[in-house]
């Protein structure tokens, strides 16, 4: 196994409300998803994934349903409420500062 | 906000069992497709299942953390607790119901004192702007006036002089609390009102809710203002709320005035729980009170003067600086010339008068200082029930702990904290706590009730729950939780769980502490015990104080200058009366004097006697009652010697003062002033001056009786004719036969006969007596329910820790008996201890019971406050109840088998 990124909670709820908003999805697509779109350097756990879900939950950032999957299973699938889409721009104008300003400093030298 | 709503929700059984289904769906969801994933990238069916697993639950506890996205940790475990408290209380319900019932009783009695505790001594004026910044000004030395009325007096010129101070006070007002006739069309009523300056309104901040206020611009020229203003209660109640109200003319006793606004509803007068009714400028004094007048007059004091402060400036501050300006007012006054002729021991005593400045941010202090001491007295008293109340819960929890031992401990054996544990118990005693408080609150107003009923009928303070009250009593919930709740906790943290081993000692220490408790218990008892023994020979001695048989007695208060009579019709009006009801039918005997006796006042002055010694001035104001023909014969007081008053005895009428040939004096009087020697024939004469001239010559002695109160039937009294020329009003008492009620119809017609519009005012003397024994029935019968009921939950908590110590011993007393014991030796063991725990609380009340005699000693009547026979009688009383308590487990001890009790355990 390669060394693998962990992420703290903040970054995380970022990916997942960012993920959610493309399409609804359940818990193991979005790992998935996470690992495929990284390529496998970010790695998230379910002990870490399903805690995060339940608490956008919670915060009434992300709603759920239960409805037939791909392979026709019920799932439980997350989207996002409109406070979670708010949300969302608000934290990723806040990364997309962020990662500017440090790109400028690194650019500086 | 929105999570917090959620965690809230979220504590739900049913949502909660929703939300465990729904993630264990879900994590069988995600690790059947992972299976299915490991499958297809080539593992074996069961190496996928037992890798998928791993990754679910082989790092991290996935679903605790889940949880707590729901519920915050903390709050789960408080919500655990609860589950558990309430489950725990529950299955024993005979304690929780008898814990509750306790506190319930102990908050309940509390909260319910402090409802009028608080609307009576700590709440400020309502309806008023600032009213920390209100003082009260009172003349403090001799000021050389008559005064009318109660309470802090001053005149109504000194009021109007003090407004012009400056730099002190943000407005000076006064006022005049009486009762006038209110006329407004058909309907006459008798109604509280204010007599007040023109300040008053201004000064108080108060504005109208319609029309305007009495202002500075009615306080002009006496009897020029014919305008009133009327209370909102009053409009709302006696005038249909009529929005046109303002310029109607109302008939204050016969005088029409001019309504000119109503106040606002929050404000009823600056007396709290004796709301005013209509407020008239002082320049209509003469028409609100007819009697009398006095307003421009230096000397006459009956004004309460109040003033505000201003801003920044403290009471400590403005005292010196008024005293000053006093200072030159009273040298003014000395030196004006209708300043009136006096001794210079007069003279220096008036000028060294200061002034006092009293905080009145609750207003007049009429109600406050009658109520005072019975509330504090109240509050004291029901805090110790409640405290008592405590200890016994305290008792029953100990008694609990002792079972449930082994409960606890099993729960620190399986890796509960001590903390957890404690945390739990103060979960369950907060939950009994509650209930208790819960309790309270119900019968919170019911205890407000009855005082009220007993303490201030027509005031207008309130039995309702309030934010304050409900306050209070979750506050006392608090205090009593702790107070019961302290003693297991802190013997739970003592014990470590190897003590727990041994069983027997446990139980032993906690049986100490429960007899301590019942010891305190049975001392407090003892002191609500002889507070209520005080109280009951306070109502009985006072009871035998009348000094005649009250039975059949009535009396008719009428006063025809309150209707606008002019002076010889009041006084033919009063002549005809007499007459009248001399000779209805069912009246024995009649006779009138000028006021209603033990209504509280009565005229007294000093008085020159001429005794064999020489010439000799009273002690101090004699109080006298101007008396008609046959009065001492219709009350059934005795003459000892001497006669009644006849025609003869008025020399003359009119002019300033009538003056009397003749006096009667009571027993107290001819003892003190003559000692031995018969005072018949003796001379007095009215006034203290050397020239007084003494002209009136004592005709009669009668026996002892309660003129003002029954606390003064001992007080030295004079008598004087009542028809003297100035007999306007006055009350007239009638000895009936056989039934009342048709006395009280004849004496109603006869009078309407003759004046249709004079109102009386007709009640037998056995209420009179009631009512002014009001304050001491009702601590008489407080005191007595306090008592009853902390004998009972004192017997209560004797009983059941008796009981328990016969359980505990039952081997002993086995053993004992075994070896030759009797079974009165068994009884003897039992009863020996509840003796020395009921003697050891005695001891203990001793104190309490000298602390509480101070207290009360001023209410006490014929009884001292620190009474052996008293405190001897309660402790009979409280050792035979208690010992009966104690018989029951006693008589088991004896019966013991002994046998048995070596099987025991």
């Amino acid at each position: 196994m390669t060394d693998r990124l962990t992420i703290p909670q903040g970054t995380l709820d970022v990916l997942l409300l960012h993920i959610i908003s493309l399409d609804r999805a359940h818990g193991y697509a979005i790992a998935q998803r996470i690992e495929q779109v990284t390529g496998d350097a970010i790695s998230v756990t379910q002990g870490s994934l399903y805690p995060a879900l339940h608490r956008l939950e919670q915060k009434g950032w992300l709603r759920s349903e239960w409805r037939p999957s791909d392979t026709g299973r019920s799932a439980k699938f997350y989207s996002l409420t409109r406070a979670g889409r708010k949300r969302l721009a608000v934290e990723r104008d806040g990364w997309d500062r962020l990662t500017h300003a440090v790109q400028l400093i690194f650019n500086e030298s | 906000m929105r999570r917090v709503v959620n965690w809230f929700l979220n504590c739900f059984p049913g949502r909660r069992r929703r939300l465990e289904r729904e993630l264990e769906l879900e994590l069988r969801f995600h690790a059947e497709r992972r299976v299915e994933d490991l499958v297809d990238s080539g593992l074996s069916e069961a190496g996928a299942r037992k890798r998928a697993a791993f990754e679910l639950d082989g790092f991290t506890p996935i679903r605790e953390d889940v949880r707590a996205a729901w519920v915050p940790r903390w709050i789960d475990r408080c919500r655990l607790d609860l589950r558990y408290a309430i489950r725990t209380l529950w299955r024993s319900r005979s304690f929780t119901a008898t814990a509750v019932l306790l506190l319930g009783i102990g908050i309940g009695a509390t909260a319910g004192v402090f409802s009028l505790f608080d609307q009576v001594l700590i709440r400020r004026l309502p309806g008023v702007t600032h009213p920390e910044r209100l003082v009260h000004l009172d003349w403090a030395g001799n000021s050389l006036s008559s005064s009318w009325g109660s309470g802090h007096l001053m005149s109504y010129l000194l009021c109007r002089e003090l407004e012009d101070v400056e730099g002190l006070f943000d407005g000076v007002f006064c006022r005049h609390p009486t009762a006038v006739n209110v006329r407004a069309g058909e309907r006459s009523t008798s109604v509280r009102a204010e007599i007040v300056s023109g300040s008053y309104f201004p000064t108080l901040g108060v504005h109208p809710s319609l029309g305007r206020l009495i202002g500075p611009s009615d306080d002009l020229r006496p009897g020029a203002h014919a305008v009133v203003v009327i209370s909102y209660r009053f409009w709302a109640d006696h005038l249909g709320a009529d929005p046109d109200v303002v310029g109607h003319t109302v008939a204050i006793n016969h005088h029409p005035m001019t309504v000119i606004g109503v106040s606002p509803a929050d404000f009823e007068g600056v007396d709290l729980g004796a709301p005013t009714a209509v407020w008239i400028p002082a320049m209509m004094k003469k028409q609100a009170t007819p009697e009398w007048d006095g307003l421009l007059d230096r000397r006459t004091a009956w004004m309460h003067v109040f003033a505000r402060v201003e801003p920044g400036l403290t009471v400590a501050q403005a005292r010196p600086r008024l005293q000053a300006w006093f200072k030159g007012l009273l040298d003014r006054e000395t030196r004006s010339e209708d300043f009136p002729r006096v001794t210079e021991e007069q003279r220096r005593s008036f000028l060294a008068s200061t002034i006092d400045v009293l905080p009145a941010a609750q207003g007049s202090p009429q109600l406050r200082s009658f109520l005072q001491r019975p509330l504090w007295m109240l509050l004291g008293t029901t805090f110790l029930l409640l405290l008592l109340a405590s200890l016994n819960v305290a008792g029953l929890l100990i008694a609990r702990g002792a079972t449930r031992g082994q409960e606890l401990d099993t729960r620190v054996a399986l890796g509960a904290s001590q903390g957890r544990v404690a945390g739990q118990l103060l979960v369950e005693n907060a939950l009994i706590a509650l209930g208790g408080g819960l309790l309270g609150l119900l019968m919170a107003p019911l205890v407000t009730r009855v005082l009220l009923s007993m303490l201030a009928e027509d005031s207008t303070l309130s039995a309702a729950l309030d934010a304050r009250v409900v306050l209070f009593a979750f506050l006392v919930s608090l205090v009593a939780a702790g107070l019961f709740g302290v003693a297991p906790a802190v013997r739970l943290k003592r014990q470590s769980l190897t003590a727990s081993l041994g069983q027997r000692s446990r139980i032993l220490t906690g049986i100490g502490f429960r007899r301590a408790l019942v010891t305190g218990q049975i001392a407090l008892t003892l002191v609500l015990l002889v507070g209520a023994g005080l109280f009951v020979q306070t109502l009985t001695r006072m009871h035998g104080n009348v000094g005649f048989d009250s039975g059949n007695l009535v009396m008719v208060s009428v006063d025809p200058l309150s209707i606008g009579r002019s002076d010889s019709e009041a006084e033919r009006t009063m002549r005809d009366l007499m007459r009248t009801l001399e000779d209805l039918p069912g009246v024995t005997s009649a006779s009138v004097a000028n006021t209603r006796m033990l209504q509280g006042g009565s005229s007294a002055t000093t008085l020159t006697v001429l005794s064999d010694v020489g010439r000799a001035v009273t002690d101090g104001p004699v109080s006298y009652t101007r008396v008609g023909p046959g009065f001492f014969t219709t009350l059934g007081v005795r003459f000892a010697v001497g006669r009644d008053f006849d025609e003869r005895d008025v020399r003359g009428s009119g002019g300033e003062q009538p003056s009397y040939r003749s006096i009667i004096v009571n027993e107290s009087f001819a003892h003190r002033y003559f000692g031995r020697q018969s005072p018949i024939g003796r001379l007095v004469g009215f006034g203290s001056q050397p020239n007084t001239p003494t002209q009136t010559r004592i005709v009669g002695l009668v026996s002892d009786f309660s003129r003002r109160s029954l606390r003064d039937a001992e007080l030295p009294q004079a008598f004087v004719p009542f028809w003297d020329g100035d007999s306007r009003n006055g009350t007239f008492y009638l000895r009936a036969r056989g039934e009342l009620g048709s006395t009280f119809a004849s004496i109603q017609t006869s009078v309407g006969q003759l004046d249709p519009a004079l109102p009386i005012a007709i009640t037998t003397y056995d209420e009179q007596i009631g009512e002014s024994m009001r304050t001491e029935e009702l601590l008489a019968s407080l005191s007595i329910g306090f008592g009853v009921l902390a004998l009972l939950v004192s017997v209560v908590g004797l009983f059941g820790l008796m009981s328990f110590v016969v359980t505990l011993r039952t081997r002993e007393i086995g053993v004992r008996l075994a070896l030759g014991a009797t079974r009165r030796d068994a009884i003897a063991l039992v009863v020996r201890e509840a003796l020395i725990m009921i003697g050891i609380g005695a001891l203990i009340a001793l104190p309490m019971i000298w602390a509480l005699g101070r207290l009360v000693e001023a209410q006490l009547f014929g009884v001292g406050a620190i009474d052996p026979a008293t405190v001897a009688a309660a402790s009979v009383l409280l050792a035979i109840v208690g010992l009966g308590a104690a018989g029951v487990p006693a008589r088991r001890a004896s019966s013991i088998s002994p046998a048995d009790a070596l099987r025991f355990e």
